[in-house]
C-alpha cells in the first residue's frame, strides 16, 4: 500500500516542485508565443500564390516535423557554443524557448495552412467576383471560417507544447520534470514525485484541453439550423 | 451532475493506478527464484570504459564490473544478463525488481545503507575533476565561481560543497543524466569541470581534456542489492570476500590496468 512517510517527505520539499512547475510555465508561455508568431507567418506563407514563398515555408515546416525536439535541443545548446567558439551561447531558458517554438511553430502553421486551404476555393471565386477585394474577402469570408477548423488542432499543439518543454530537463534545466527526476534519485523516493509531476502537467494542460472540447463542440451548432 | 461523476472517476484512476505502482514494488526475488529462471540480472554501467563499457561496435560488454557479473553469475549456475543503468536508474531499478543486483559503480555510503544492501567493497576510488586543457585550471581554487558537472543521482556534488565549505570556495552545480553528456557539456564550455571517480574520469580524457593534479574522499564501491534481500547479499559478500582473498581480484585489476585508491576499509 502507499507508504505515507514518502508522501510526508514530498510535501515537505515540495516548494522545490513548486519552483520546477514555475519555470515550466515561463517556458510554456515564452515557447507558445514564439510558435504562435511563427505558426502565423509561416502558415500564411503556406498558402500564398509565390512559389518562392511558398517553399520557404515547406523547408520550414519539413525540417521541423521530420527531426526530433531531443536533437534540436542538443544542436542549439551544444552545438551553437562549439561550432561559434563559444560566442553563440544561448541559456537554457532561451535554449528552451527557442526550440520548443520553433518545433511547434512548424506544426501550428501546418494546422493553419490546412484551415484555410479546407475552405473550398468557390467561395474566394465567388467573392472576388463579386467585387470584394483579396484582403477583404480573406477577412471577411475565408478567416472566419477557416478560424472555426483551425481552433481544435491548435488547442491540440497547446497542450503538446506545454507537455514538450518537459524536454529541457535533458540539458539541466530546471523544470518540473528535472525536479522530479533529481529529487527522487537522490530520495529514493519515486512515486510520489512522479505521480506529482503527472498531477502538476495535468493541472496544466486538462483546462486547455476542456476549453478545445467546449469550442469544438460550440462548432457544431455554428452551421445547424 | 454527470459531469461531477466524471471528475470523480479521472481521481480514481488516478489513485488505482498509483496503488497498482505502489504494490508492484514489493514482490521480492529469492535466491532461489533466480536459479529457477535460470538468469541473473545484473545493473551495469555501459559507458564507463574499464567499468561497465558497451563497445558499440560488437555490442559486447566489458570491464571489471561486468566480469564481476559473470562470476558471480556462474558461481550461482545461471547466465548472466546485464541490464545497463545509470546513476539515475540503478536504485529504481533495484527496488522494483528488474535488476537483482547492481555492479554499477554504486559508492556506499550511510544514507545509501539505509535504502539498500551493500557487499564488501570491491574496488576504491577517488574523486577527481576532467578540464578543458585551454582553461588553465590546475587546482581546486581555480574553480571558485566556476560550473561545475555532476552526474544526476551521484553523490558528488555533496562532496564537493564540502570541500568547499572547509576552504571557502563557491562552485555552481550542474545535474547532468549521463556521462558523454557532461563531457559534451565540458567540450561545449557548458560546464568548467566535470567531476566524478577518477577511474571514470581515466576513460574520458582526450586531445582537449584533462584531470586534474586533485583528489578528494575515497569512495567504496559495492555491489548493491535490495534492502529485502538478505539471503543474495550475504551469498555475494561471500564470493567477493573470498575473491579478495584468493587474489582473483586483483587480477581483475591488472587486467584492466586500474590501480585502486587506498582506504581504511580496504586493508
Amino acid at each position: 500500500m502507499i507508504d505515507l512517510s514518502s508522501w510526508e517527505a514530498y510535501f515537505h520539499d515540495f516548494g522545490q516542485f513548486f519552483n520546477g512547475f514555475l519555470f515550466t510555465l515561463a517556458l510554456s508561455i515564452g515557447a507558445l508565443i514564439v510558435a504562435m508568431l511563427l505558426g502565423i507567418l509561416f502558415g500564411s506563407l503556406s498558402t500564398s500564390k509565390n512559389t518562392f514563398l511558398r517553399g520557404f515555408a515547406r523547408i520550414y515546416v519539413e525540417f521541423y516535423q521530420n527531426t526530433p525536439l531531443l536533437v534540436q535541443f542538443v544542436i542549439v545548446f551544444y552545438g551553437f557554443p562549439l561550432i561559434s567558439n563559444y560566442i553563440i551561447m544561448p541559456s537554457i531558458y532561451w535554449t528552451g524557448v527557442l526550440c520548443v517554438g520553433l518545433y511547434h511553430g512548424a506544426y501550428i502553421a501546418e494546422v493553419i495552412r490546412s484551415g484555410i486551404q479546407s475552405i473550398p476555393s468557390g467561395q474566394m471565386e465567388a467573392a472576388l467576383s463579386q467585387g470584394f477585394s483579396y484582403l477583404d474577402t480573406m477577412r471577411l469570408i475565408i478567416l472566419p471560417q477557416a478560424f472555426r477548423i483551425i481552433l481544435p488542432p491548435l488547442i491540440n499543439q497547446v497542450v503538446n507544447l506545454i507537455k514538450n518543454t518537459s524536454t529541457v530537463a535533458i540539458i539541466s534545466g530546471v523544470d518540473l520534470m528535472f525536479v522530479t527526476k533529481s529529487w527522487s534519485a537522490l530520495n529514493s523516493n519515486y512515486i510520489p514525485a512522479f505521480t506529482g509531476a503527472a498531477v502538476l502537467y495535468f493541472i496544466l494542460c486538462f483546462p486547455i484541453a476542456r476549453f478545445g472540447r467546449k469550442i469544438e463542440e460550440a462548432n457544431k451548432k455554428a452551421y445547424s439550423l | 451532475m454527470k459531469r461531477k461523476w466524471k471528475k470523480i472517476g479521472i481521481l480514481l484512476a488516478l489513485c488505482l493506478t498509483c496503488f497498482a505502482i505502489a504494490t508492484k514494488v514489493q514482490a521480492a526475488t529469492t535466491v532461489a527464484d533466480i536459479k529457477k529462471r535460470g538468469v541473473l540480472n545484473v545493473g551495469v554501467k555501459q559507458d564507463v570504459p574499464n567499468f561497465g563499457y558497451k563497445n558499440p561496435e560488437t555490442g559486447k560488454f566489458s570491464g571489471i564490473e561486468t566480469d564481476l557479473a559473470k562470476m558471480i553469475a556462474d558461481e550461482m549456475g545461471v547466465t548472466v544478463n546485464y541490464v545497463p543503468v545509470t546513476a539515475q536508474t540503478r536504485g529504481p531499478l533495484l527496488d522494483n525488481g528488474q535488476v537483482d543486483m547492481d555492479i554499477a559503480t554504486f559508492t556506499i555510503t550511510d544514507e545509501r545503507k539505509k535504502l539498500f544492501n551493500f557487499t564488501t567493497p570491491y574496488y576504491t576510488d577517488a574523486s577527481g575533476f576532467l578540464v578543458n586543457k585551454s582553461s588553465k585550471l590546475t587546482d581546486v581554487e581555480d574553480l571558485n565561481g566556476k560550473t561545475i558537472g555532476v552526474a544526476q543521482g551521484s553523490i558528488t556534488e555533496n562532496l564537493i560543497k564540502e570541500i568547499g565549505k572547509e576552504k571557502h570556495l563557491s562552485f555552481h552545480f550542474v545535474e547532468l543524466g549521463s556521462y558523454p553528456e557532461l563531457i559534451i557539456s565540458l567540450l561545449a564550455h557548458r560546464i568548467d569541470a566535470f567531476s566524478v571517480d577518477q577511474s571514470i574520469l581515466s576513460g574520458y580524457v582526450s586531445q582537449k581534456t584533462e584531470i586534474m593534479d586533485y583528489s578528494f574522499k575515497t569512495a567504496d564501491y559495492g555491489v548493491a542489492i535490495k534492502k529485502s534481500n538478505t539471503e543474495l547479499s550475504d551469498d555475494v559478500n561471500k564470493l567477493i570476500l573470498k575473491w579478495k582473498k584468493d587474489g582473483t581480484l586483483q587480477k581483475l585489476y591488472d587486467k584492466y590496468h586500474l590501480k585502486p585508491s587506498t582506504s581504511e576499509s580496504n586493508k
